[in-house]
């Protein structure tokens, strides 16, 4: 379960699938990874998601084995495994470039690791069948992973990690090669699986998208260490810092002063003075702070609306654009700054020309505070 | 996919006409040599003319039924493939070794491994000779095959780390953590994807090993001789032309190798393109 220096975590009795205990990786003097403490529940589809040279990838090799902790120890299974080669750890792996065996058949690629545990040739027949049919790909066995597509080579070398019942699935990007509709069908159906066999998977990505779509739990990395924690929507609606905040979703973010005490969530701002009900323990009275808004959350009204909002802004009207579903409208505030504005596409939707004076305006519950460093 | 494109764009245009008639010009100077021998091997047994006054098969009827040439050349054979098998065994651990490992002094072990590759071929057949006459071998077919097993183990070594340098670690990687050892992974995904390489690297040990005639004319004794080494004793003592029969014989196994080595490589580290 959780995670993180700060989280008390709640209910954590259960032994988790994985957990590295305050494991850190440096490569000579780089640090890859501070220490950091890490639990993966069983059964939960959990994601390590972060910039490239966040840390993530370093975690994943610290679970499977392909490189050694500097400090920390690393449990799979209430076992200690922080000495174990990855031939003993009982993971199977899913790579970005598939890392399928060129020179075998897809039957022998998905047969590999039966071979490997010496299952007798009846038994690995039935149950390769039964992996490729957990893909929907029965029909290429006796292909060579070249004659299949990117999408396909894929499902193959998670079917290849199925067939074995590893003890937790990792899967380093395994999306990252694919274009985006097979990439979104894929989400899906590695969703779908997730769900079928009860598996623990651990997912690494960059795609925040992809972290909130797919996952129970998301781990955000920002330099080496554990950013936040927690579940999409705690990430999506209660990011704790400016980081968090921008990773995941797109963000309005205004600086300013506390007011008074932090908890009344009063800020002076350059546009005007803004209310947050959000209190945030990280920030203390009279601090200098961030304010964070969702576009989804502003409202685009007349400058002349009476409107029940605790927060308004005069704007300027920069240019809208189309998103199909969505429409975005950049605005210009007085201080010169930008806030973007998004809505759903709707035909008596009140347009603004470029040019046009309006009001943004949005809820106190919609507006977070952040630390300001 | 990217450096296929790359060669295309390269040899797309046509060279001009002077290069293009330069480059022949040298190329046909440098295989003149080899082609003058091919008609004057089918002369006759007298004497080496060009050309030949008639054209018959004496000399290759000569070579075949001699047994000092069918000897030398039977023993030939055996050295190099004890060499070839010996030198892709030594050439590829090391070569794997090289590649795959993370150890302290590897570029330098790796320098070590290649360097027989820089010293002159007299000065290693020297070093073999004092060697092996200390060690009371000199003289023996087994100095033979252990000084062309060092001659040939650098050239495999080279092969061997290009092909591997184009074999996908994360692939076995993959191997491993489904549960196999290394050792399983080596055997039954490294190796089946170098199986090219391993063929061209065995064919040019081979042919090295058969061609050489310093090391083993250092080496050799009464009775050990090898082709090339034969060869060399009958220049010396009379210029017999059954020397052409025998060279055009091992022009035409050099250009099978070669050809044999350029079907290979071009559809060796064909991987699945991502």
């Amino acid at each position: 379960m959780y995670i993180a220096h700060h989280q008390v975590p709640a209910g954590d009795t259960a032994q988790p699938k994985v957990w590295l205990e305050n494991v850190s990786k440096q490569y000579g003097s780089v640090t890859a990874l501070q220490p950091s403490d890490l639990k993966v529940r069983s059964g939960e589809f959990l994601t390590i998601l972060g910039p490239s040279g966040s840390g993530k990838s370093t975690v994943l090799n610290l679970i499977a084995g392909m490189t050694n902790p500097t400090a920390g120890r690393v449990w799979i299974d209430g076992r200690d495994c922080t000495n174990v080669p990855p031939s003993k750890r009982g993971l199977g792996m899913v790579f970005q470039n598939y890392a399928l065996m060129p020179h075998m058949s897809v039957f022998e690629n998905v047969a590999f690791p039966l071979r490997v545990r010496r299952v007798t040739e009846a038994e690995i027949k039935r149950r390769v069948g039964e992996a490729l049919d957990l893909v929907r790909l029965p029909s290429v066995a006796g292909r060579k992973p070249a004659e299949l597509s990117g999408g396909q080579q894929q499902r193959i070398s998670i079917a290849r990690c199925l067939v074995y019942n590893p003890s937790i699935i990792l899967m380093d990007e395994p999306l990252g090669a694919l274009d985006k509709k097979l990439r979104e069908e894929m989400q899906l159906e590695l969703k779908r699986l997730h769900v079928e066999l009860k598996v623990t998977a651990l997912y690494v990505t960059h795609d925040q998208e992809e972290a909130l779509t797919m996952s129970d739990r998301i781990v955000l990395f920002n330099g080496g260490r554990i950013e936040q924690a927690g579940t999409p929507h705690e990430l999506y609606f209660r990011p704790r810092t400016l980081f968090s905040a921008r990773f995941l979703g797109d963000s309005n973010v205004l600086s300013g002063k506390l007011q008074g005490r932090a908890q009344d969530g009063l800020v002076e701002t350059p546009v005007g003075l803004l209310r947050s009900s959000n209190g945030n323990e990280h920030v203390g009275d009279g601090e200098s702070v961030h304010l964070m808004v969702r576009p989804e959350n502003v409202m685009l009204l007349s400058p002349d609306n009476k409107h029940e909002y605790a927060n308004a802004v005069e704007a300027t009207v920069v240019d809208t654009i189309s998103f199909g579903g969505v429409i975005k409208t950049f605005a210009r505030l007085s201080d010169g700054s930008t806030m973007t504005v998004q809505e759903l596409t709707r035909a008596r939707r009140q347009a603004f020309d470029r040019g046009a004076r309006v009001r943004l305006a949005w809820q106190a519950e919609d507006m977070l505070l952040l630390p300001a460093a | 996919m990217d450096k296929e494109r790359d060669v295309e764009a390269l040899g797309g245009s046509a060279p001009s006409p002077l290069v293009a008639t330069a480059a022949w010009l040298g190329f046909v100077y440098l295989l003149l040599p080899s082609l003058i021998i091919i008609p004057m091997s089918f002369g006759d047994t007298r004497e080496i003319v060009f050309p030949p006054a008639t054209y018959t098969l004496d000399l290759y009827r000569e070579y075949f039924t001699n047994p000092t040439w069918t000897g030398s050349t039977i023993q030939s054979i055996r050295i190099a493939v004890i060499a070839t098998l010996a030198g892709l065994a030594l050439g590829t651990s090391a070569a794997y070794g090289i590649v795959r490992g993370s150890f302290r002094g590897k570029v330098l072990l790796g320098a070590l491994l290649l360097s027989p590759f820089f010293v002159p071929a007299v000065v290693k057949a020297l070093g073999f000779y004092i060697y092996f006459a200390a060690l009371g071998i000199q003289g023996t077919t087994l100095s033979v095959m252990l000084g062309h097993t060092l001659f040939v183990t650098p050239y495999v070594m080279i092969v061997m780390m290009a092909a591997l340098r184009n074999v996908d670690a994360q692939i076995e990687a993959a191997g491993m953590i489904m549960g196999a050892s290394r050792i399983y992974v080596f055997r039954k995904v490294t190796l089946p994807m170098l199986r090219n390489a391993l063929i061209a690297a065995g064919l040019f040990a081979f042919l090295m090993s058969f061609d050489e005639m310093i090391i083993a004319f250092f080496l050799s004794g009464f009775g050990t001789a090898t082709l090339p080494v034969k060869m060399y004793e009958s220049i010396v003592h009379e210029v017999s032309p059954v020397l052409s029969a025998i060279s055009a014989l091992l022009t035409f196994l050099a250009l099978v190798i070669c050809l044999a080595v350029t079907a290979l490589s071009g559809r060796s580290g064909r991987q699945p393109s991502h």
